[in-house]
């Protein structure tokens, strides 16, 4: 799939420029408006969409259009959400301030003094909105694979140098997203979205997840990063029973894997623990031997961490 | 590269000789299997390609080569995304006999991405090499067709594999000291 996201310096028609892109490529054009519209309609017009929400029902949308079209979307922000895809172009506008006013004199119909001030509250506004959706007030250059200035360039030779990169990465020819991607993407977007209370009417609220430590998150993260479903502490299974039959012990494994039909006991605690928690584990393979159930020491786990790079030392309880 | 042990390293696992002569029996092991047919190999960047190197030299039919490389769990910006092809092969796969080259097989999560993905490209075979195999951590069950060294469930470094990069270049597979990896 190919995800044009564009954005740009308040006042120099990167919208006009995201526009003419999806028009002349034939992409779908995903604005800030119509994320709303969509959003309303997925989860009710009434729903109450926090700045924080924001990232995660954007990328659930895009998802969700991503298996039938290519996609230009246009909002600020919109660098950083297309990470998750495979196919995107970061493009960013900027323009120096002279013409960026002289823009807003154009399309507001304003003084130049007016039209100045008017530039002011519009990039407060937006650095206002970034901070709160996105943790960031603005964008560096890296974020971007084109960078394009709107002082010497048309919006019409900015989307030749736009459609000319996509046909050079070829990204047009990748196809839409997989269903399976768009899958593992709803599940993980959906799963963040019902933390805010953000659901669809006629489904049931998915349960908050609480990771007993930060282990467990990590080790939930790195699932995600391979796009392998997984379910939290689903099932307990009675591992010791009273006279009467009654179970009287449990053991409930963290993780279940459908897909392998595997669950998986995270163990990233001191050795008299692990020693207990072990032989839960002998009960449970007694008890249910066609259940599939890896454990993982904490020696384990603290490898995988450094073999992927991740700077902090699990949680040690 | 001098076989002295370097700062961080707990002891060798395996020698520069024992590597050589393993990766030779291997490379017999392809050769035999692969008789008049020509064997693409693909290495998964960066670890593999001391593996990779080693073992195109000494395999029997003829052999060409490529590369892909996935994106990092690891990144600065918080969330970690999804894996994704990050450098993808130069030429198509359709209709070859694909053998792909790993340096380590531990969980499976990246050879099973990775598996997904080339099968889904349409080679005449698909099979999988890896110079070591920690089959103790294994979650996902993924077939390793070739394999070199069986290890056990510690942190090695050296031919291709590193810790934060360094290390690559050793000669020889070791074991890194616990303390040193904090």
């Amino acid at each position: 799939m190919a995800l044009i996201a564009v954005s740009g310096h308040p006042g120099c028609r990167f919208e006009e420029v995201a526009r003419v892109t999806a028009q002349r490529l034939g992409f779908e054009l995903l604005t800030q408006p119509r994320v709303q519209s969509l959003a309303g309609e997925e989860f009710g017009a009434e729903t109450h969409i926090p700045d924080k929400a924001w990232p995660s029902l954007v990328t659930s949308i895009l998802a969700r259009l991503a298996t039938e079209h290519h996609i230009v979307y246009c909002a600020a922000g919109g660098e950083l959400q297309s990470r998750h895809f495979p196919g995107m172009l970061r493009v960013h506008i900027v323009a120096p301030e002279n013409v960026r006013i002289g823009n807003l004199m154009l399309d507001w119909r304003l003084e130049r003094s007016a039209a100045r001030q008017k530039l002011f509250e519009i990039e407060a506004a937006d650095r206002s909105a970034r901070k709160a959706k996105f943790g960031k007030t603005r964008p560096t250059a890296e974020m971007f694979d084109l960078v394009l200035n709107a002082e010497t360039l048309t919006s019409e030779q900015m989307t030749d140098l736009i459609e000319k990169t996509i046909e050079t990465t070829g990204m047009k020819e990748r196809g839409f997203l997989s269903s399976a991607a768009e899958a593992q993407l709803q599940f993980q977007m959906r799963l963040r979205l019902a933390r805010y209370g953000i659901v669809p009417p006629d489904k049931i609220t998915i349960r908050k997840k609480i990771f007993a430590n930060q282990s467990e998150e990590m080790f939930a993260n790195l699932l995600d990063f391979y796009r392998i479903p997984w379910e939290y502490e689903p099932r307990s299974f009675p591992v010791q029973y009273d006279r009467d039959g009654n179970p009287v012990e449990s053991f409930t494994p963290d993780f279940y894997l459908p897909e392998f039909d595997l669950y998986v006991e995270l163990t990233t605690m001191k050795q008299s623990l692990v020693t207990r928690k072990n032989r839960k584990v002998r009960l449970l393979r007694e008890l249910y031997p066609h259940i599939n159930i890896q454990i993982f020491y904490q020696k384990d786990f603290e490898n995988l961490i450094f073999k992927y790079g991740l700077a902090e030392r699990p949680v040690h309880t | 590269m001098s076989s002295a042990l370097l700062p961080g390293i707990e002891r060798i696992l395996f020698t520069e000789e024992e590597i050589e002569a393993r990766i030779r029996a291997v490379a017999r092991e392809i050769s035999t299997a692969y008789e008049g047919r020509t064997l693409k190999l693909v290495g998964v960047l960066k670890g593999s390609i001391f593996f990779l190197t080693a073992l195109a030299r000494h395999i029997e039919v003829p052999v060409k080569i490529d590369f892909l490389g996935i994106s990092s769990f690891s990144n600065k910006s918080g969330a970690p995304g999804l894996v994704r092809i990050a450098k993808d092969l130069d030429e198509s796969i359709e209709g070859e006999d694909v053998l792909l080259v790993e340096d380590i097989v531990d969980t499976g999560f990246t050879l099973r991405y990775l598996l997904q993905t080339l099968a889904g490209r349409a080679p005449n075979s698909l099979a999988v090499c890896t110079f070591l195999d920690r089959n103790s951590r294994r979650i996902v069950q993924v077939p390793v067709d070739y394999c070199c060294f069986e290890i056990p469930d510690r942190f090695v470094v050296g031919f291709g594999l590193d810790y934060n990069q360094l290390y690559r270049n050793l000669g020889y597979v070791a074991v890194m000291k616990p303390e040193k990896m904090i």
